[in-house]
């Protein structure tokens, strides 16, 4: 079933309240707009299937099985490795009575952690990043 | 050609040069962690269709929320959202700032959280 809505730019709106999409309208469920200007911002007005769509950045799929394969950028899958070794290291360190095995498992833990850092938050943008070709700017029509 | 990726099999062998007793199980955990951790920053660009429901204002998005295939969404971060035309087209829609609204719609607010 399609929508009454004919100008969803104009007419429809959203807002992200925590977990929650909000999706406000100012029409009603035949398309017209509501004439009380107090009140014109409200639900919308009718059920559409797949009436709305989303682009979004969302979490990678968890492994179950040690045939998955990680549901990351292959650019990324080493820090992978890093942030694993990283806590192993770090368990390492709270279970020895050794010094220094304590410490030197802590400055390995250090170091995987620093490489996972800025394997993700420093590079992992540029790392995966596929932008490229010509550009263009599209001035938007405000009349 | 097919692109270098490695499994969980082969990132448990390369842990295990250093940690051969680590557990399976643990080091699986710890992926799945580090999962979670990478996507905070944006690695996976996903888009979904949910269906609208009369007088509904708000629509889930927590991690359990699903789309109208019944798949789970998984959101972390909404990056633009289409509403459906007339003619069956998607059209971007804008993001209102203001978000202090004069009506509240008790109805519309069905899927808000109520105290337990």
């Amino acid at each position: 079933m399609a929508s009454n809505i004919k100008f969803p730019e104009n007419s429809a709106m959203y807002f992200i309240e925590g977990d929650k999409l909000a999706l406000l309208t100012t029409v009603d469920s035949s398309g017209t707009g509501r004439n009380t200007a107090r009140k014109n911002l409200k639900a919308i007005s009718e059920s559409v299937t797949n009436g709305i769509l989303i682009h979004y950045y969302a979490e990678p799929n968890t492994v179950t099985a040690i045939t998955d394969s990680l549901d990351i950028d292959n650019a990324l899958e080493l820090s992978v490795v890093d942030y694993v070794k990283k806590c192993l290291y770090m368990d390492k360190a709270g279970k020895s009575a050794d010094p220094n095995v304590m410490q030197t498992s802590m400055a390995m833990a250090n170091k995987h952690e620093r490489n996972f850092k800025d394997a993700i938050q420093r590079y992992g943008v540029r790392k995966k990043d596929k932008t490229g070709g010509s550009r263009v700017v599209k001035v938007p029509n405000l009349i | 050609m097919a692109v270098h990726s490695i499994t969980v099999k082969k990132l448990i062998s390369r842990v295990r040069l250093v940690f051969p007793d680590a557990p399976e199980a643990y080091i699986m955990n710890l992926i799945n962690d580090a999962l979670v951790e990478i996507g905070m920053y944006k690695t996976k660009v996903v888009h979904a269709k949910i269906s609208t429901v009369a007088n509904k204002m708000y629509y889930n998005l927590a991690d359990g929320a699903q789309d109208s295939s019944n798949n789970k969404l998984e959101v972390n971060q909404v990056l633009r959202v289409y509403l459906m035309d007339s003619e069956d087209d998607y059209i971007q829609i804008p993001r209102l700032i203001d978000k202090e609204l004069l009506l509240a719609d008790i109805a519309s607010e069905d899927n808000l959280n109520v105290p337990d």
